[in-house]
């Protein structure tokens, strides 16, 4: 099953005196259940592809179809509702927020959702024993080490149970130990509760685990391959 | 979580709040005080003189001379009584001329008083410290009040003698020998240096008033903001005569407490512009420093309003913060020294010259901290409009990569 589908889609920046196209004509799908990795070179229009699947972004032109819905269409409040219900997003530098604690972080989300406390509670115990940090739950994020910071990243990113997972460089200030470590627990959770995960990359520990690989180069997609692994 | 992240920079949290707190208690201390001396002044004038209402023959105001008086003021003072927010009347004689010693004269203005009614009008018998006498307790003749200021200018005591000289009513010159029994000090030297009382009956007869008139017919209400209404009462019941508030018996006094309050408007809002410059500067670093942080929150899904509402919310509650302890501090400095007073008699002499007392009391009414909290109010939530539309226009997917 499709859960996202891009046609035509192009991203040109015209800040500059020279026209940049980010992105030039992508036509991609995921199904339910992928661990793709987006590769290439610097500037190759990874992150602006990532950032236009998960709605950061509008496109220049082309469609973004996720759950049979053009999202390019949306208006930026339904955006943010879309984005919310539907994406989960993990970022490079964590982005935790500093003054609240490993839990209210990991239950953002579902606070802005206005989930009930005792789903909130349920969920987040789950998955913090899921990606292996029960007992950090009352632990603000400036007292985790940097693997710890990204798994209750991954927590926040996957508790409102959405549809998939953008990913954007999130082993890329990790070590070794715990970029296995996380990539370990995100295998997992794709292989055992089927959820999508799609990376934007150049580590090659992330490419390594991918199933699927796409290269991209000057904004077009070079080669795509599937289950390498 | 709005909350917390106002104390993710203690120090830079706790110096803002301490400048509104510091802001905020200089004006409202600077206001109390100057409101404190005003409202010193306006009841000291009324109490010791003015009192609340004043009727006078219409052309005495203009002339002082002694034949333009009221006649039938008892009946007047029976009408006027039966007012039931009239606390108290009392009438008075009044002359104008001069009060010598062997060495010097001075001239005066003599009030001659009833002094059982004037103690219920006015307090100045309160004004006579014990050493220095009393306030008509003797029954014999020819008694003077005068104040400290005029006993030191003509250099008499308690028990000195005094002579006043005068025009009576037919136009002679006339005079007597008054002997001081007591020295007052209400701490208005001008109004000090120019009164001086004696007994009603004592001036009358040396005036050769007729029966039953005076010039003068102080009333004392229960409230003294009841005096608008009263004085049309009084009017319509003594049309003949001229019947006025305290506030056109003495303009300056309705004056000085009509600018007091356009004094702390303005006060207070240089010092909440000034530290509105001083939150906004500090939001905008904060919207800075956590650019990253606010774009993610975006784009993880937390809407423009919610983000909209949480830096308002930062943002104001640095200035209410700051504005309640500073109020807080305010309330104790103003019930502490309204209480002990700040004494000033040593660096500000000429003070007293001007009708104010050198002892201030600082006064602050609810309707003051009121009008400051709102200010208060209103300054967090227009020194947080840039901070916020600053955080708003951030695009969720630059704010997460810079």
């Amino acid at each position: 099953m499709k859960v996202i589908e891009t046609k035509e889609l192009f991203k040109t920046y015209t800040e500059t005196e020279v026209e940049v196209k980010a992105v030039n004509g992508i036509s991609l799908s995921f199904t339910e259940g992928e661990f793709a990795a987006i590769v290439g070179p610097s500037g190759c229009g990874k992150t602006t592809l990532l950032n236009l699947l998960g709605g950061l972004d509008k496109p220049t032109s082309g469609s973004i179809i996720i759950d049979g819905k053009d999202i390019s269409s949306l208006s930026s409040r339904q955006m943010i509702d879309f984005r919310m219900n539907n994406i989960g997003f993990v970022f490079q530098a964590y982005n935790l927020i500093p003054v609240l604690t490993a839990k209210e972080n990991a239950e953002f989300i579902m606070n802005l959702q206005k989930k009930p406390k005792a789903e909130r509670e349920a969920r987040i115990s789950e998955l913090f024993k899921a990606i292996g940090i029960e007992g950090k739950e009352n632990i603000r994020p400036s007292r985790l080490s940097g693997g710890q910071q990204q798994r209750v990243a991954v927590a926040r990113a996957l508790a409102s149970k959405p549809k998939f997972i953008l990913a954007d460089e999130p082993t890329a200030n990790l070590d070794s130990k715990a970029t296995t470590e996380l990539l370990d627990i995100m295998r997992k959770l794709n292989e055992e509760e089927n959820i999508t995960f799609i990376f934007a990359t150049h580590d090659q520990r992330v490419i390594d685990r991918a199933k699927r690989i796409i290269n991209l180069d000057d904004g077009i997609v070079v080669k795509d391959e599937t289950e390498v692994v | 979580m709005a909350w917390r992240n106002i104390w993710r920079n203690k120090l830079r949290s706790s110096v803002v709040i301490m400048a509104v707190t510091i802001g905020l208690f200089g004006g409202l201390a600077a206001t109390g005080i100057m409101k404190g001396m005003v409202v010193d002044m306006v009841k000291n004038t009324l109490e010791t003189q003015v009192s609340n209402i004043q009727i006078h023959n219409k052309d005495f105001m203009a002339n002082k001379e002694v034949n333009f008086l009221m006649k039938n003021t008892s009946e007047i003072i029976s009408k006027i009584k039966t007012d039931p927010v009239v606390a108290a009347v009392s009438e008075r004689t009044k002359s104008f001329g001069m009060a010598s010693t062997a060495s010097k004269g001075i001239g005066v203005i003599i009030n001659g008083v009833e002094p059982e009614n004037e103690k219920k009008v006015t307090q100045l018998f309160n004004k006579i410290e014990e050493e220095n006498g009393t306030y008509f307790t003797s029954d014999k003749k020819n008694r003077i009040i005068i104040s400290e200021n005029l006993a030191k200018k003509l250099n008499v005591k308690l028990k000195s003698k005094i002579v006043i000289t005068f025009q009576d009513y037919e136009g002679n010159l006339t005079g007597a020998s008054f002997k001081v029994e007591g020295i007052y000090n209400t701490h208005n030297s001008m109004f000090d240096e120019q009164n001086v009382f004696v007994k009603k009956t004592d001036l009358d007869r040396l005036l050769n008033m007729p029966e039953n008139t005076s010039h003068e017919i102080a009333v004392l209400l229960n409230d003294f903001q009841d005096t608008p209404e009263t004085v049309e009462r009084i009017k319509k019941a003594v049309p003949n005569y001229l019947v006025e508030g305290w506030y056109d018996i003495d303009p300056y006094l309705k004056l000085t407490s009509s600018l007091i309050t356009y004094m702390l408007f303005i006060f207070m809002s240089i010092i909440m512009l000034a530290l509105g410059f001083a939150i906004v500067n500090t939001m905008l670093m904060v919207i800075l420093e956590r650019t990253k942080e606010l774009g993610m929150i975006m784009a993880i899904g937390m809407n423009r309003f919610k983000v909209f509402k949480m830096i308002m919310f930062e943002t104001s509650m640095l200035a209410v913060v700051g504005g309640i302890v500073g109020i807080v501090v305010s309330i104790l400095f103003t019930w502490h020294f309204g209480n002990v007073g700040i004494d000033i008699s040593e660096v500000a002499q000429g003070f007293e010259s001007l009708g104010y007392s050198s002892v201030m009391h600082p006064v602050l009414e609810l309707i003051d901290y009121i009008e400051v909290i709102i200010m208060v109010i209103i300054t967090g939530i227009i020194a947080s409009i840039f901070p916020t539309i600053r955080a708003l226009k951030m695009k969720p997917a630059e704010a997460v990569r810079d």
